[in-house]
């Protein structure tokens, strides 16, 4: 299987550097192009699995790329990148044919985790069990064993874990639990405090005393379960 | 089409008016007066001939021959050419004529008829007044004419009319210009209001006009004015105050990050410390960002383009929902949620912008609410009222800051709310949603202590 190849349209140059090495570390192949006029030419001559593109750059902005990529037949998934937060611009994006869009400024955990999903589009969600070393999930069942032994949770701690559980290894940023987990359409600092609560209490639950400590903290960034130290 | 008269000024507009009506009434009042000097100057002439008329009847004598004549040394009567006297025999022959002029057509009058008889007559281009009627005169009856001419009268008419025509213009435009004067002067302090106002400007908005007399139209006018400008003052000084305190709450998050930076890079650090630093960093980015996105909204609120998408919504699910959220934060501290909600209270809100309304309101609740306290939220209805009300057992809110509680920013205690990672906007948030609803938020103290907020909202019938 070849590597993801990912293009990523940005002009600023920071932004467009951290976004390459944040994907490479995730073990994608980037292709960097500066402005609209060199994303359109990359996009149209090779071969991508996804495109990142910035809808305000010099030269030709992002939705006239878009545009013309959908009329060429172009229909590699393309992820919208947007200063503008507002709902004609995205509703506009999506009508123009972008697969999904993120706000700056975005958390790279939520990026790495619509990528993902874009990628597996396609593909059946795998459903049933969710593991991570002794820890076990049954989605079908509503079951979580620890070592063998069962687990109580309410409700929203099991939905929390199946969602850290499926993203196992990547961070999850407050957003993204506030989003799809608690289907908040803002977050808001009521949420947030929520949220930890919550994962404090998973915690407590699932790294009971003597177990190996699953669900970690990653300070200013979210929550990642993962085996071992993150 | 009156775009040239309408950009004139007021003064001349009133002027105008002024002129105009001036001038119809003079008219009128000019040919009322010229009517009634006539009638009188020609009732005199008629008077006059009626008494020359008895005067001659009296003098005239018929001699032996069949002639009139007038008795001796009265003949000429003083008078003499400006009356004709006419003596006419009942079969219309002139008898006598005396007096000067020119002879005047004859009397039509029948020697039988009885009645004085007054007309106008035209000789020679001249006008004559006459008086006719059949007398006695020794035995005979013969009709005796007296004529005087009207030329007089009529110059004396004209001589009015002139007066009158001349007079006319010159008054009105002698009350024209002291018209002028006087709006002028009436006007004056409206002028000197105009260019007081103009000076004031938004930094000078502390800035008032002065009132002359409270008490006259331009008094009120002043006090309007100054009314407008006061609340200017107030929106501006909370847009001034906003500003500032925003600049003043990303400063805070930005000096940390840069000083945690500062540190971080000072020297050689392990991995773990670095991680750390970072760590602190995001965090501060994350507030900020929360800050930022909390700001832009309220200033779409602030310039009304956030549409509201309403839709019919349970009050009392939209609580429970809201306790659910929140209920882990209560837990925590070992509080109980008491609801108190009626059902089927449905009103027409968007749903989501109210939620938030309630959550900012609730979450308030719990934070300042002690451990182990109950916190009650109720949902009701009275009349085209829906409310929401949460009762917690906090330290309460001075009477001074029950309404700036509800301002961008206020914070009770600074320190604390700070830590508990809030933005100091979740109750203006609230209040932005509830007054875009057209609804009122407002606390109250509460008997036994602590505070209850409580949101209102209309219920329409639509």
């Amino acid at each position: 299987m070849h590597p993801v190849r990912i293009l990523v349209v940005e002009d600023e140059r920071t932004l467009a550097q951290v976004l390459e090495s944040a994907l490479r570390a995730d073990g994608y192949d980037v292709v960097r192009a500066p402005t609209g006029e060199d994303g359109f030419f990359r996009a149209t001559a090779e071969a991508f699995d996804l495109v990142l593109l910035d809808l305000m750059l010099p030269g030709r902005n992002g939705l006239e790329i878009l545009q013309a990529l959908r009329q060429r037949q172009v229909d590699t998934p393309v992820l919208i990148l947007t200063a503008r937060d507002g709902i004609d611009d995205r509703v506009h994006g999506l009508d123009v044919g972008a697969d999904d869009y993120l706000v700056k400024p975005f958390a790279l955990p939520e990026l790495l985790a619509r990528i993902r999903a874009l990628l597996r589009r396609g593909r059946p969600a795998e459903i049933g069990q969710l593991k991570a070393a002794d820890l076990e999930l049954d989605m079908m069942a509503r079951r979580v064993t620890r070592g063998g032994r069962h687990v109580d949770l309410t409700t929203r701690e099991f939905e929390l874990l199946a969602y850290l559980l499926r993203h196992q290894g990547h961070v999850v940023s407050r957003e993204m639990l506030a989003h799809d987990v608690w289907k908040e359409p803002r977050r808001a600092t009521p949420i947030d405090n929520v949220i930890d609560v919550q994962v404090a209490r998973l915690r407590r639950k699932v790294d009971a005393e003597g177990r190996l400590r699953l669900i970690h903290t990653v300070r200013g960034v979210g929550f990642v379960l993962r085996e071992g130290e993150p | 089409m009156n775009l040239p008269w309408a950009a004139t000024s007021i003064r001349v507009r009133l002027i105008g008016w002024y002129a105009l009506v001036l001038t119809v009434m003079m008219v009128v009042y000019a040919a009322a007066t010229f009517v009634a000097v006539r009638h009188e100057f020609l009732e005199q002439l008629d008077e006059r001939l009626h008494d020359e008329f008895e005067a001659a009847e009296g003098r005239l004598t018929r001699t032996a021959d069949g002639r009139m004549t007038w008795s001796a040394e009265e003949r000429h009567h003083g008078e003499g050419e400006a009356t004709i006297y006419e003596v006419w025999s009942a079969s219309g022959e002139q008898i006598h004529r005396s007096g000067a002029a020119a002879p005047l057509p004859p009397a039509a009058l029948a020697a039988t008829s009885s009645s004085y008889r007054y007309e106008t007559v035209v000789a020679n281009g001249e006008r004559w007044r006459s008086l006719a009627a059949p007398v006695a005169i020794g035995g005979h009856n013969v009709v005796l004419r007296v004529s005087r001419s009207e030329e007089r009268v009529r110059q004396e008419l004209s001589e009015v009319l002139i007066v009158l025509v001349l007079g006319l213009p010159l008054v009105v435009a002698l009350a024209g210009v002291g018209g002028y004067l006087l709006a002028g002067r009436a006007l004056a302090p409206i002028d000197h209001l105009a260019t007081e106002a103009t000076r004031i400007t938004a930094e000078r908005l502390h800035e008032r006009l002065k009132v002359p007399n409270q008490h006259d139209e331009i008094g009120r006018l002043t006090a309007v004015i100054n009314g407008t400008i006061g609340r200017l003052e107030s929106s501006f000084d909370q847009l001034r105050r906003f500003t500032a305190d925003s600049s003043h709450e990303l400063r805070t998050p930005l000096a940390v990050v840069r000083n945690i930076g500062e540190a971080a890079v000072a020297e050689r650090r392990s991995a773990d410390e670095y991680q750390e630093a970072i760590g602190s960093m995001l965090e501060e980015v994350d507030r900020m960002s929360t800050l930022v996105d909390t700001l832009l909204r309220l200033s779409h609120g602030d310039a009304g383009t956030i549409r509201l998408r309403r839709e019919p919504a349970d009050l009392g699910e939209l609580a429970r929902d809201v306790v659910a959220s929140l209920s882990v934060l209560a837990e925590e501290r070992q509080q109980t949620i008491v609801c108190e909600i009626t059902s089927g209270v449905v009103i027409s809100v968007d749903r989501l912008v109210i939620r938030e309304a309630v959550t900012n309101v609730l979450d308030n609740a719990i934070k300042y609410s002690p451990h182990g306290a109950t916190i009650t939220i109720g949902v009701e209805r009275h009349g085209d009222l829906a409310s929401v009300t949460t009762s917690d057992e906090g330290p309460g809110i001075p009477d001074e800051h029950r309404e700036r509680i509800f301002h961008r920013f206020f914070r009770l205690d600074e320190a604390r709310s700070r830590d508990a990672g809030g933005t100091g906007l979740g109750l203006a948030i609230a209040k932005w949603a509830v007054e875009t609803h057209r609804g009122r938020i407002s606390v109250h103290a509460r008997p036994g202590g602590g505070s209850e907020f409580r949101i209102e909202l209309p219920v329409e019938s639509s």
